[in-house]
């Protein structure tokens, strides 16, 4: 793979060479004065930083039903978030003609809410930090696609903790050759290795309906997601809840209802809609006020169904979404 | 669970596509054949109309099972919408799987002339929910 290494600010010149173009933007992170956070830069970065060891928010959420032509945006996001991108893309929710996406290798990350001083900012020593799976949140601890090759580049940290940084699309050749230096190869063994699979999720209803006995209904997992894609939700409103009557002839004739009503039927319908995009990124658990082990299902049940059609969400541009394809010849078994 | 339940309010509700099963219900209808009471049926313009969604939401408010039905796949009116619809299912169906409940949910394929194929298939549904039912078990 071509590459260049990318140490000693490179990364930065780089980007602030494409910032001088009236019209370009950066979407990546900043460090503030005790934390890091998501920023659009304009004109020059400040205080910019490549890695972010906390999760608060899924970025690709801020692109949603961006169509802005004309104004060129470079994206410096961790995986999941690039992944998500791609999938809006797919679902036609971003015009992608102007953006130019590069995932950074991703050491994990430990909730926003659960924040320790003792995180290191160096990326090796961050590297060493989360070398103990328990210091990270639960997503990032099962996170599929840690390592920067989704989007249209990636930088990457070598054995030897040099970063590179290669593209994977035309575009991110553009993004390449604003790097200072020669490209060449890039080395092959990279610190972070693709992931083994993990066992198919199972679980009944009871165990479910336990976990969400909390769950308060606010709908902050579905509004922060950066994937669930539907304009207009089936739960706004209380259209899609039986009301008055209705609801008392359910409790009747269903023995007893849990309350408030519906949560289970929202969380399994949206567990079904997000389960070919879902990208595993915790978001949706990160917005939970009642703590909801919400990754868990979601990334659970949308691995099993992504594993049927061989997909995985958000690795490639030009995959298409299973839901919007099917073979002639296929899924025997699916009939009864 | 008192006897009553289990024998005899039992339902199942099931999405067919009215230019063929549901075409076959009617047939089976007017040909005086007999399938179990408890058999809803909710007439949809195209199998691939079915938003699992509709199938989630009768399961969870009492439903004891449900099931799709459409026109074998190459036949449909709409040309390609069961190949969707094989999809939804499928991947519905593993998910509910997933939660240990696959037996509430099936797919059929019925044409419009297959009226005694259409009355198998909902009775031996019926009926093997029922069994399961008495049996003291749910899923
Ligand atoms: S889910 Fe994966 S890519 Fe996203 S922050 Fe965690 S480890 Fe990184
Ligand atoms: S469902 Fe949760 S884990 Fe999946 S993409 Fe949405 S926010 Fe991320
Ligand atoms: S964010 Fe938590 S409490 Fe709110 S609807 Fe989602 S699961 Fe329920």
């Amino acid at each position: 793979m071509q590459g260049k290494q990318i140490n000693n600010g490179k990364i930065e010149n780089a980007l602030n060479r494409f910032l001088e173009v009236e019209k370009h933007l950066v979407l990546g992170f900043e460090k503030g004065a005790d934390d890091i956070g998501h920023r659009i830069f304009k004109g020059n970065l400040d205080h910019f930083s490549l890695i972010n060891t906390s999760f608060g928010i899924n970025g690709a959420l801020y692109l949603r039903r961006l169509f802005a032509k004309g104004t060129k945006i470079m994206l410096i996001l961790r995986p999941c978030e690039i992944r998500a991108y791609i999938e809006l893309v797919k679902l036609t929710q971003i015009e992608c003609e102007d953006i130019i996406a590069v995932s950074v290798d991703c050491f994990g990350a430990v909730s926003s809410k659960e924040k320790t001083d003792d995180i290191p900012t160096e990326v090796a020593q961050i590297k060493d930090y989360f070398k103990e799976p328990e210091k990270m949140r639960w997503a990032c601890r099962v996170c599929s696609e840690r390592r920067g090759v989704v989007g249209d580049a990636g930088i990457r940290l070598d054995k030897n903790g040099f970063m590179w940084a290669s593209p994977y699309t035309e575009k991110g050749e553009t993004f390449l050759s604003l790097i200072e230096g020669e490209a060449g190869d890039a080395p092959a063994e990279m610190s972070i290795n693709a992931t083994v699979k993990t066992e198919k999720f199972r679980t009944d209803m009871e165990e479910f309906s336990k976990d969400f006995l909390k769950c308060i209904m606010c709908k902050n997992c579905r509004d922060m997601c950066p994937v669930c894609y539907c304009i207009d939700c089936v739960f706004n409103g209380d259209e899609y809840l039986p009301k008055g009557d209705a609801f008392l002839n359910k409790i009747l004739r269903t023995g007893s209802a849990a309350m408030p009503q519906g949560k289970e039927l929202f969380h399994l319908i949206r567990m079904f809609h997000v389960s070919q995009t879902c990208v595993g990124c915790g978001a949706c658990e990160e917005a939970c006020p009642q703590g909801i082990p919400l990754t868990k299902y979601f990334k659970g049940i949308s691995e099993r169904l992504q594993g049927m059609f061989a997909y995985m969400s958000g690795k490639s541009f030009d995959e298409e979404i299973p839901y919007l394809t099917f073979l002639e010849d296929e899924l025997k078994d699916a009939e009864d | 669970m008192s006897e009553d339940k289990t024998d005899k309010n039992q339902e199942i509700i099931g999405f067919a596509c009215s230019f063929c099963t549901f075409k076959a219900s009617e047939m089976a209808g007017s040909l005086r054949m007999k399938y179990p009471d408890g058999v809803r049926l909710v007439q949809v313009p195209c199998s691939s109309r079915v938003d699992p969604a509709f199938v989630i939401k009768s399961i969870l408010e009492g439903a004891d099972g449900a099931f799709v039905a459409g026109c074998h796949p190459g036949d449909c009116h709409f040309i390609k919408g069961n190949y969707f619809t094989r999809r939804k299912i499928a991947a519905l169906k593993e998910m509910f799987d997933a939660f240990s409940m696959k037996d509430k949910l099936r797919l059929f394929w019925v044409s419009a002339a297959e009226a005694r194929r259409f009355v198998e298939k909902v009775t031996g549904m019926y009926n093997e929910i029922k069994e399961k039912k008495n049996a003291g078990k749910t899923n």
